[in-house]
């Protein structure tokens, strides 16, 4: 994976819902996981036609408890549908597991980011390194990345993937794998 | 420098000393799904080649969440659950009515015991740590552990909170679990485990620690334990449960955090819509019309909130104006409950008792909410939906806030209903 994302950059503020801002509560309940059906309601309770305007390499630039509720993974995978990456000031480390299984890049503990940025602005982030920068401001900071053995996951494209590596690595397992 | 008990516990789950901090792949001692998920799970572990779980006789499958199936999509579910827990052989399989709330039985029957590790789906595994086993929850992440034995977990820091003083009449454990995830800061509780002790402890007894258990996670924490004390030992001696691996924070344990938290401060409280840690003293919502009421959920649904709720409902009846639902936890604490004569209270009050488990707290598959309505109860969130409705309102509060609002049509201080 290209860990360098640049792109546009969509605000939101802090506390947004894992259930009924990202994706409604009944695709959670029902464990719909179908990427082509959750992009079509990502982040959809807060802008219904946020959808049709996100792009590609957007960033989502978000507040404290980004993702807060129960910890269901359907606005992650709705995340990982359009392709954006994550940059926040806190996320509840149920969302942030998610997240990383979800296969979703994301910078997940930049205090302050919000101020940095409006919707539209031109961003250009480093999952792998930290570095951000704002284009439209002329602003560059440095956050915490995540440890390389989870990048590894999301590089994988998700815990999916990644279990498949470890399966194939398990010589015990092989008896139980039939196909 | 000492360990808690957190790091003690996931010491032994790798077999080596971790400290905070450290990524590390636990084995543990039980593995835990709930019903709607085990399909998932199997078809999951098909799509990987797996035909067999690890260990499956440490798996624990449980039917919970809807019991008493409502529709024909949920009777073929359980058949199907039925099926992945014969096929996989798994060693511990609760069906539907067979053990009551999986967050809530297995520490009755000693299936969870102090000083375990538990890796679950469900987010409120945390229960576990009222009697000193540490849950945590991975979600969909379940299928790496049952396929692989473990996955990764970073160690935890602690947070301790010393509770202190005596709780005032019409005031319960509930309330002091609502008022504290109101007051803790939601970044310095994320990831950590909330380790609860102080001089108070010895005053709660292990029903209500797990309400104290069941809260923190609701505001980011990984999990719960409270300190393993004579109050918790003779309630295991008491059912014949071992407890020879409790384990307790060093004196010299590193913790985040330490709070002291004084109970006998607090007045009733409520959380009010959209999120169970916006919670406000009653005395600002009392009057507001309700049309439902709920007293169950894996935070309040043992046999001491039963009695709470039973002691405000003796000799009263629920207002014409709300429906009112007691789910009892488990199949043990429902006997007891009609036993001890709690059930006849409950009849004659005009409340539906219904099948151990969850109850309407699990997404609102019965006893749903129509728009426009407000419910007052003790689940375990209250999102907006959650029971229904999306433009339904929600409110938590204690056992014995619910049936005083059952019975007043609107939100009621219990202190007014208590007797002498």
């Amino acid at each position: 994976m290209d860990w360098v994302f640049r792109g546009r950059c969509w605000k939101f503020g802090d506390h947004v819902g894992i259930d009924g801002d990202m994706a409604p509560l009944d695709m959670a309940i029902s464990r719909e996981t179908r990427l082509e059906v959750l992009r079509e309601v990502f982040m959809a309770g807060i802008d219904a036609e946020f959808p049709k305007k996100v792009r590609p390499g957007d960033l989502v630039v978000a507040g404290k408890r980004f993702a807060q509720g129960n910890p269901h993974i359907q606005g992650l995978l709705a995340a990982r549908a359009h392709g954006v990456g994550l940059v926040v000031e806190s996320i509840p480390r149920g969302s942030f597991r998610n997240a990383i299984s979800a296969g979703v890049p994301i910078l997940p503990r930049c205090e302050g980011v919000c101020a940095l940025v409006d919707t539209g602005d031109e961003l250009e982030v480093d999952f792998a390194t930290g570095r951000f920068i704002n284009r439209t401001r002329g602003i560059e900071r440095h956050f915490q990345p995540l440890p390389a053995m989870l990048l590894d996951i999301i590089d994988l494209g998700g815990y999916k993937e990644a279990l498949r590596r470890r399966l194939g690595a398990m010589p015990s397992r092989a008896g139980s794998q039939a196909g | 420098m000492g360990q808690t008990a957190t790091e003690k516990i996931l010491s032994r789950a790798v077999g080596r000393a971790v400290r905070a901090g450290e990524l590390i792949y636990p084995e543990p001692d039980l593995v835990t799904v709930h019903d709607w998920y085990t399909v998932n799970v199997h078809d999951a572990l098909a799509e990987l080649g797996v035909t067999e779980m690890v260990c499956p006789e440490r798996v624990l499958i449980c039917t919970d969440h809807e019991p008493l199936a409502v529709s024909r999509q949920a009777a073929e579910r359980q058949a199907r659950v039925r099926w992945v827990a014969r096929t996989h052989k798994v060693g511990h399989f609760f069906d539907a009515g067979r053990g009551g709330h999986g967050h809530v039985f297995p520490m009755e029957m000693g299936l969870v015991r102090p000083g375990m590790f538990v890796f679950a789906y469900d987010p409120h595994v945390t229960n576990y740590g009222a009697v000193g086993c540490l849950g945590i929850a991975l979600v969909v992440e379940i299928v790496e552990v049952l396929a692989c034995g473990s996955a990764w977990v970073i160690v935890p820091e602690t947070v301790r909170v010393n509770l202190k003083g005596a709780l005032r009449a019409g005031v319960s454990i509930r309330d002091v679990a609502q008022r504290l995830i109101a007051e803790l800061d939601p970044d310095q509780i994320d990831y950590t485990v909330v380790e609860f002790g102080g001089p108070a402890l010895a005053s709660i007894d292990v029903d209500r620690r797990i309400t104290l258990v069941n809260t923190p996670l609701e505001i980011g924490a990984k999990s719960s334990l409270v300190e393993i004390d004579d109050t918790a030992r003779a309630w295991f001696n008491a059912r014949g449960i071992g407890h020879d691996r409790a384990v307790a924070s060093d004196p010299d344990a590193r913790f985040k955090q330490v709070i002291e938290f004084d109970i006998g401060l607090i007045e009733p409280q409520v959380a009010m819509p959209p999120t169970p840690d916006k919670v406000t003293g009653i005395s600002e919502l009392i009057g507001r019309p309700v049309q439902h009421a709920f007293v169950g959920s894996c935070a309040s649904s043992s046999l001491s909130d039963l009695r709470d709720a039973a002691s405000i409902l003796a000799g009263r009846t629920v207002s014409q104006s709300v429906r009112m639902i007691i789910t009892p936890g488990s199949n043990e604490i429902a006997r007891q409950a009609a036993q001890e004569g709690l059930m006849e209270i409950f009849m004659q009050a005009g409340v539906m008792v219904s099948a151990p488990g969850c109850g309407p707290c699990a997404g609102g598959r019965i006893a749903p909410l129509a728009s426009g309505e407000t419910s007052i109860n003790t689940g375990t969130r209250n999102d907006p939906g959650r029971l229904g409705a999306r433009d339904a309102d929600i409110f938590l509060a204690s056992p014995m806030t619910v049936a005083a609002s059952a019975v007043a049509g609107c939100i009621a201080d219990p202190r007014d209903f208590l007797r002498e």
